[in-house]
C-alpha cells in the first residue's frame, strides 16, 4: 500500500468536493468570498500545524480553543490600550506560550496523560476569561483592523503567513533533525531516549509551540474584525483535531504530512460554504463534520485491519 | 592483549535490593566474552551499568585503560559500545534507513537531514551484515528477526568496539543465527569484544573465549572455554550446523551450571512412561492462510508428550494459534476425541478443553498488573464464578492451590505478576491452563528465558501432567529439550509437517527434517 | 475486597477524595447561606444525577482504556428525539421512553462497532460521534425547535419529590448498585480491567475482547438516553444543546475518583466520590455567591491536583530510594 494513502484520499475527497461544486455551484468560485474563506480559516490553519506537532508527537491539546480566547481578548485589550502592534503581537505570542508551557510541564515533567491535563486546563482558562469578562466584547480602536492596510492587502498578507508557516514547518519536518525527533518521539519514546534523543525535553517543546502557534493564530484573528469576541475560538479544538485526523495524521502518533493537514482541513472549511451554495441547510454542518471525521478514521482501520481482538 | 573494558568491585543497589553486590569483570579486545547466570543473577543491572543506563553505587569503570565517571547512555555510545536488546529499541513508524540514521548520527537538533546518505549507509550496512532487508521498509512491517538485524547494523555502524549482546538468538531462524554468528566473530576478527549473554549453553561453547558466571549479584568466577577452533574465518553455515548437531553436554557444562546455580543439576529429564492411550487431538489436512499453516496432519494422544520441533519461522506457533482460535482456520479439520469441531476463538477452544501457554508470557501469558490470583483464574471465570459474581474465597483457594502445586515463588495470591521472576511467570501462565482442567495442552517455549532450575521444575510437572493423562504438544526450540522430554517428535518446516520421529530420535535426525535434508525421517 | 499491592494505593486515593469532601462541606457550610440545608443536599442530588449517570457509564469505558467523549451528545440528541416522539409523533410518555433509550443503545452500538469490531482508536471515534450527534441534534431541531409544556405525571420524575427524596434519585441509585455490581463483583468488571491492562494478554485468556468492549460502549449509549429522559424532566424542556459540556464533567469525576486514564485501575465509589465533590463545589461556590465560573476553574484545578496527587507517591518513593542507594558505603574490592 501507498506509504501516503491517506493524504492522497484526502486530496481525492477534496477534488470530489470542488468538483461537485463546480458542476453544481460554480458561483462559489468567486475571488472575493474565496479570499474571505481563506483568510478566515487562515488563523485555522496555523493552529492546525501545531496540532499535528502535537498529534505526531503522541499527545494531544484539546485546549487551545481556551488558549485561542485568552490569548485574543489578550490581543484586543492590548491593542485597545494603544500598544504598538508589534508589541501586541510579540506579547499575545508569549502568552500562548506560557499555556503551552504549562501544559508542556505538567505533561513531560510529571508524566501525567495529555487528554486530562489539557481538558482540565481548557475548562480553567475558559471559565476564568468568561469570570473576567463577563461576555464582554472588546472594542478594539481605528487602525488595528487588518493592520491599518486596505483589507485585500491584510487578507492577502494573513494568508500567505498562514502558508509560510505551514510551509516552513513541512520543511522543518522534513529536513531538519529537530523535525524528524518530533516523529522519533511519537513513534517510540524510549528508543528515542537510548538514541539520545530527550522525549520529555521534545514533548515540553511541542506544547510551548503549540501554545505560540496559538497565540500567533489569535493575534491573526483578532485583526480581522473591529471588535474580539470572547467566545473566538469554540470548536478549534475540534476542528484542527479533525483536519489533522483527516488529512492522514495517526493519533497513535510518528506518522502524519502537514500537506495532509492543509488538505484536511481545506476539505472540512469547504463544507459548510458548499453546504450554502448546495443549497443544503446550515445546521447540517456539524452533523457532517462528525461524519467526515468517522468516515477519514473507518478509511485508516480498513486499511490497517490486523488481528482482530 | 589490549583490555576493552574493566569493570572493578562494582555495587549496585534498588532501594533494599543490592543487585549487584561488588563485581569485577573485564573484556579483552578480539574476544567473545559470555555471560551466564539464572534469572535474577545481576546480568541486565550489570548490562545496564555498561551501556550507562544506570550509575553504580559503587567500584569503577574502566574503558580502554581510562577510568569513567559518570557514564551516560549518550557518552557509552560514543565510546563504542552499543548494546543488542532482544526487544529492538527501534521506531516502528520510520523507515529501516531513517532508523540507523538517527541512532548514528547523534542527536544534533539543527542540523539538515541528507536522505540520500541516510540511505546508502543504511544500504552499505545491512549489506555487510547480508541481512536482505530495504532501508525504505517501516520497521513495523518487519519481523522481529529482521528487526534485531537491523539494530545489530546500528551496532556495525556506530563503529562499537563493546558490543552486548543480550540472548539475541532468542526469535532468529537458523540462517539467521549463522549471519549472526559470522558477524560476532567478524567483529572479534576486527578487534572488537563481544559480551554475550544466552542461557543456550551449547551457543556459548560454540562462541565464546571466556565466560563469567554470575550468582546473586556476585560474580562466581570466569573460565576458559576451552572447544576446538578448527578454522573458524572459514566458517561455512554447514560447519556451524553440524557443530550445533554434535554438541553435546561435557564435564565443563554441568561444572557451568554448577556454578550458575550453587548445586548439582542433573540435565536428566524425567523419564517417559508406558504407553499413550487414546488419539484425544486430531488434526486433518489442517490449514491457515494467515498464518501460512499448510496441510497439517498430526494426532496427539492422551498421556503423551508430542513436540513440535522446527527452527523459528516453521509455522509452529503459527499452528499453535491456529488450534487455539487466535488466527483460526480456514481448511482442514480438527477433531476432538473423534468429534469434527470448529474452533473461530479462544473461548470456543476453551470451552473444548483445548489450552494454550503461549511463547511471549509477558504480553500474552499473564498480565503482569494483576495478581497471581487473578490470572490463575482467568480462564475459569465460567466455572469458579458461577452466574458471572465473583467469589474471592474461591478464588484464592484455588491460587494457593496452584501456588503449592507448582512451587510458585510470590509472596501470596496477591502479589502482582511483575513481582515474579520469569520462572514463576511461567509458572503461573501453566496454572491458568491447568485450572481449565484442558484435555489438550499446548505449550509454547515452555522454558524459555527460564533459568535453570526452573527449568527442571517445569520438566518434571509437564511429565507429570502427562502422566495424569493429558495430551501435550509442545513447542520448543531447545533441542535437549526436544530430545529429552518426546515421546514423539513432529518437525515442521514452512508451514507443514516435514516429519514425525520416535522420541528417542537422535538431534541429526530432528534437524534433518528441519532443514530439510536428504535422509530425513519418514 | 481484593487486596493487592495497587488496590491499597486506590483505597487510600479514595480516602484522600472522601476528606476533600468532607473538607469542601464544611467550607461551603461556613462561608455559604443555606448550604447544608436539606433542601439544598436535595438540590445537589437532583442536579448531579446526570452527570452521575454519565459518569458511571463512563467508568467501565475508561477501565477497558479507552473513552467516550459522545455521552453529553448523545444525552442532547435523545432528549430532542424524545421530544420528538412524545410531541411529533404523538408517543404515550413510556413508549417514547423505550424508544429514546432503543436510540441510545444504538448509538451506543455505532461507537461499539467502530471501536470494537473496526479496531479503530476510541479517543478520535468518539469525537466523531461527539460531533455527529450534537450536528443530528442540530439538524433535526433545525437549531432552533425545542419540545416543551411535558405532562406533569413526567415532570414528576424531575422536579418533585417522592418520599422526600428527589424523584430522579432511586434511578441514579439503582444505577449506581448496577454499576457497581458490574465492575466490582462480576467477571465482566475483572474482564475490564484486564483489558484495560493488556488486550492482548486478555484476549489470550480467552475472555471475549470484542464483545465486552461491545458491551460498554452500548450501556454507555443506554445510560445517555436515560440521562436525557430525566434531564428534560427535571428542564421541562428539550432542546439541541441538553447537556452540553457534560463529558467534561463526568470524565473529570472518573479521574478524580482514582481510575487511571489508561485503563486497569479504577473504582465506582471513586467515580460517586468524584461526583459528590464536583457537585458540592458547584453548589457552594451558588451558594457563597460567588462567581459562577469560579466553579469549572476550580474543577480543572482539583483535576490537575488529583493527577499529580497520584503520580507523588511514584516520585516519592523513587526520590527516597536514591538516597538510600548514596547512603550505601561502596564496598571494599
Amino acid at each position: 500500500m501507498n506509504k501516503y494513502f491517506r493524504e492522497f484520499s484526502a486530496a481525492a475527497a477534496l477534488g470530489i468536493l470542488l468538483l461537485a461544486l463546480a458542476i453544481f455551484a460554480p458561483s462559489f468560485f468567486q475571488p472575493q468570498p474565496l479570499l474571505s474563506l481563506a483568510t478566515r480559516e487562515a488563523p485555522t490553519l496555523v493552529v492546525a500545524c501545531g496540532m499535528a506537532l502535537v498529534i505526531i508527537c503522541r499527545q494531544i491539546d484539546i485546549s487551545v480553543g481556551s488558549q485561542f480566547a485568552v490569548c485574543s481578548v489578550c490581543a484586543g485589550l492590548l491593542a485597545a490600550m494603544h500598544w504598538p502592534l508589534a508589541l501586541v503581537l510579540a506579547t499575545t505570542i508569549l502568552i500562548g506560550t506560557t499555556f503551552g508551557a504549562f501544559n508542556g510541564a505538567l505533561v513531560a515533567g510529571l508524566g501525567l496523560p495529555s487528554i486530562v491535563v489539557t481538558l482540565a486546563t481548557m475548562v480553567t482558562w475558559r471559565e476564568g476569561l468568561r469570570w473576567l469578562r463577563q461576555g464582554v466584547w472588546v472594542d478594539l480602536p481605528n487602525g488595528v483592523q487588518w493592520f491599518g492596510l486596505p483589507q485585500m492587502t491584510g487578507q492577502w498578507t494573513l494568508v500567505l503567513v498562514a502558508l509560510a508557516i505551514l510551509i516552513l514547518l513541512a520543511l522543518t519536518l522534513k529536513h531538519i533533525s529537530i523535525g524528524r525527533f518530533v516523529y522519533a518521539v511519537g513513534s517510540d519514546a524510549e528508543a528515542a531516549r537510548l538514541a539520545g534523543i530527550r522525549p520529555r525535553m521534545m514533548t515540553f517543546g511541542v506544547f510551548v509551540f503549540m501554545g505560540a502557534l496559538t497565540g500567533l493564530a489569535a493575534m491573526m484573528n483578532t485583526i480581522q474584525s473591529p471588535q474580539v469576541d470572547p467566545n473566538s475560538g469554540t470548536g478549534l479544538e475540534l476542528k484542527t483535531i479533525a483536519a489533522v485526523v483527516v488529512g492522514g495524521v495517526a493519533i497513535s502518533g510518528g506518522r502524519g504530512t502537514l500537506w495532509g493537514v492543509f488538505t484536511g482541513l481545506l476539505l472540512l472549511a469547504c463544507i459548510s460554504p458548499a453546504l450554502t451554495h448546495l443549497h443544503v441547510e446550515a445546521f447540517w454542518g456539524k452533523a457532517i463534520q462528525g461524519a467526515t471525521i468517522l468516515l477519514a478514521v473507518v478509511a485508516d482501520g480498513v486499511r490497517t485491519r490486523k488481528q482482530r481482538y | 592483549m589490549k583490555q576493552l573494558l574493566q569493570l572493578s568491585a562494582v555495587t549496585k543497589s534498588f532501594g533494599a535490593v543490592q543487585a549487584l553486590k561488588g563485581i569485577s569483570f573485564d573484556l579483552q579486545a578480539g574476544e567473545v566474552h559470555a555471560l551466564l547466570g539464572e534469572n535474577g543473577a545481576g546480568k541486565s543491572t550489570l548490562i545496564k551499568i555498561i551501556t550507562g543506563a544506570h550509575q553504580p553505587d559503587g567500584g569503577t569503570i574502566e574503558i580502554a585503560g581510562e577510568r569513567v565517571e559518570k557514564l551516560s547512555p549518550v557518552a557509552a555510545h560514543k565510546l563504542g559500545i552499543a548494546c543488542i536488546y532482544q526487544q529492538p529499541a527501534l521506531f516502528p513508524d520510520l523507515t529501516v534507513a531513517e532508523n540507523i540514521g538517527l541512532r548514528l548520527e547523534g542527536a544534533n537538533s539543527l542540523s539538515r537531514v541528507d536522505w540520500n546518505s541516510r540511505r546508502n549507509q543504511a544500504q552499505k550496512l545491512l549489506r555487510r551484515i547480508g541481512a536482505d532487508i530495504s532501508p525504505d521498509a517501516e520497521v513495523r512491517s518487519l519481523s522481529m528477526p529482521e528487526q534485531q538485524l537491523v539494530e545489530i547494523a546500528c551496532a556495525l555502524g556506530a563503529g562499537a568496539r563493546i558490543v552486548i549482546m543480550d540472548e539475541p538468538t532468542a526469535s532468529l531462524t537458523q540462517k539467521e543465527t549463522g549471519l549472526l554468528f559470522a558477524v560476532i566473530l567478524d567483529l572479534r576478527s576486527s578487534g572488537a569484544g563481544v559480551i554475550y549473554i544466552s542461557h543456550r549453553l551449547e551457543e556459548i561453547f560454540q562462541l565464546a573465549d571466556r565466560v563469567t558466571v554470575l550468582r546473586d549479584g556476585e560474580s562466581v568466577g570466569t573460565r576458559n572455554v576451552c572447544r576446538s577452533r578448527g578454522d573458524e574465518t572459514q566458517t561455512s553455515q554447514s560447519e556451524s550446523d553440524k557443530r550445533l548437531l554434535t554438541s553435546s553436554p561435557t564435564l565443563t557444562e554441568s561444572e557451568l551450571i554448577r556454578m550458575m546455580v550453587g548445586r548439582e543439576i542433573s540435565q536428566i529429564f524425567p523419564p517417559a512412561q508406558s504407553a499413550p492411550g487414546e488419539t484425544v487431538l486430531s488434526l486433518k489436512n489442517l490449514g491457515c492462510t494467515a498464518g501460512g499453516v499448510k496441510n497439517v496432519s498430526l494426532d496427539v494422544r492422551a498421556g503423551e508428550i508430542l513436540s513440535l520441533a522446527g527452527l523459528v519461522g516453521a509455522g509452529r506457533t503459527e499452528l499453535a494459534r491456529t488450534i487455539f482460535g487466535i488466527t483460526p482456520a480456514d481448511a482442514g479439520e480438527i477433531i476432538l476425541r473423534g468429534e469434527k469441531v470448529e474452533i473461530h476463538s479462544p473461548q470456543e477452544a476453551v470451552a473444548r478443553g483445548i489450552a494454550y501457554v503461549p511463547e511471549d508470557r509477558r504480553r500474552h501469558g499473564v498480565i503482569l498488573e494483576m495478581p497471581v490470583a487473578q490470572n490463575m483464574t482467568m480462564g475459569i471465570h465460567r466455572r469458579i464464578f458461577p452466574g458471572t459474581w465473583l467469589r474471592f474465597g474461591a478464588e484464592r483457594a484455588c491460587a494457593l492451590d496452584f501456588i503449592r502445586q507448582l512451587d510458585v515463588r510470590a509472596y501470596g495470591p496477591e502479589a502482582p505478576g511483575h513481582s515474579l521472576s520469569g520462572g514463576n511467570q511461567q509458572k503461573v501462565s501453566l496454572a491458568r491452563w491447568l485450572a481449565t482442567k484442558p484435555k489438550v495442552l499446548i505449550l509454547d517455549e515452555p522454558t524459555q528465558g527460564v533459568d535453570v532450575g526452573a527449568k527442571s521444575e517445569i520438566h518434571k510437572i509437564i511429565r507429570r501432567l502427562a502422566k495424569d493423562g493429558l495430551a501435550v504438544l509442545m513447542i520448543s526450540s531447545d533441542l535437549p529439550e526436544i530430545l529429552g522430554m518426546s515421546d514423539r517428535i513432529a518437525v515442521m518446516r514452512g508451514g507443514t509437517i516435514a516429519a514425525t520421529l520416535p522420541g528417542k530420535s537422535g538431534a541429526h535426525e530432528v534437524m534433518s527434517a528441519a532443514l530439510g535434508q536428504k535422509g530425513a525421517g519418514k | 475486597m481484593d487486596k493487592h499491592g495497587f488496590k491499597k494505593i486506590l483505597l487510600r486515593h479514595e480516602t484522600i477524595l472522601f476528606a476533600v469532601l468532607v473538607a469542601e462541606w464544611i467550607f461551603f457550610e461556613v462561608i455559604g447561606r443555606n448550604f447544608g440545608t436539606y433542601d439544598n443536599t436535595c438540590d445537589i442530588l437532583r442536579h448531579s444525577c446526570e452527570i452521575g449517570l454519565l459518569a458511571l457509564a463512563m467508568t467501565p469505558i475508561i477501565l477497558t482504556g479507552g473513552i467516550d467523549l459522545s455521552v453529553a451528545s448523545l444525552l442532547g440528541l435523545c432528549a430532542i428525539l424524545f421530544g420528538k416522539f412524545w410531541r411529533d409523533a404523538g408517543m404515550p410518555i413510556p413508549l417514547a421512553v423505550a424508544c429514546t433509550i432503543g436510540v441510545g443503545a444504538l448509538a451506543g452500538g455505532l461507537n461499539a462497532t467502530l471501536i470494537s469490531w473496526l479496531r479503530l482508536p476510541p479517543l478520535i471515534v468518539t469525537l466523531g460521534t461527539f460531533s455527529l450527534f450534537r450536528g443530528l441534534a442540530e439538524a433535526i431541531t433545525r437549531g432552533v425547535d425545542t419540545f416543551t409544556n411535558f405532562p406533569d405525571s413526567f415532570l414528576f420524575l424531575g422536579q418533585d419529590r417522592w418520599l422526600g427524596i428527589p424523584a430522579q434519585a432511586p434511578f441514579f441509585l439503582a444505577a449506581a448498585i448496577f454499576f457497581w455490581l458490574l465492575v466490582h463483583r462480576t467477571t465482566f468488571g475483572r474482564s475490564f480491567r484486564a483489558i484495560g491492562f493488556s488486550p492482548e494478554g486478555a484476549r489470550y485468556a480467552g475472555i471475549p475482547v470484542a464483545r465486552r468492549v461491545a458491551m460498554v460502549y452500548v450501556l454507555a449509549g443506554i445510560v445517555s438516553a436515560i440521562a436525557a429522559i430525566i434531564y428534560t424532566a427535571r428542564l421541562g424542556q428539550a432542546k439541541a444543546d441538553a447537556g452540553t459540556g457534560y463529558e467534561l464533567f463526568a470524565i473529570t469525576a472518573v479521574v478524580l475518583g482514582g481510575t487511571s486514564i489508561f485503563g486497569g485501575v479504577g473504582s465506582i465509589p471513586g467515580t460517586l466520590l468524584g461526583v459528590a465533590a464536583i457537585a458540592v463545589l458547584h453548589s457552594g461556590i451558588a451558594h457563597a455567591l460567588l462567581p459562577g465560573e469560579m466553579a469549572g476553574m476550580l474543577t480543572g484545578v482539583l483535576l490537575i491536583l488529583a493527577l499529580a496527587g497520584s503520580t507523588l507517591p511514584k516520585m516519592i518513593s523513587s526520590l527516597r530510594a536514591r538516597k538510600a542507594a548514596l547512603k550505601i558505603p561502596p564496598q571494599a574490592a
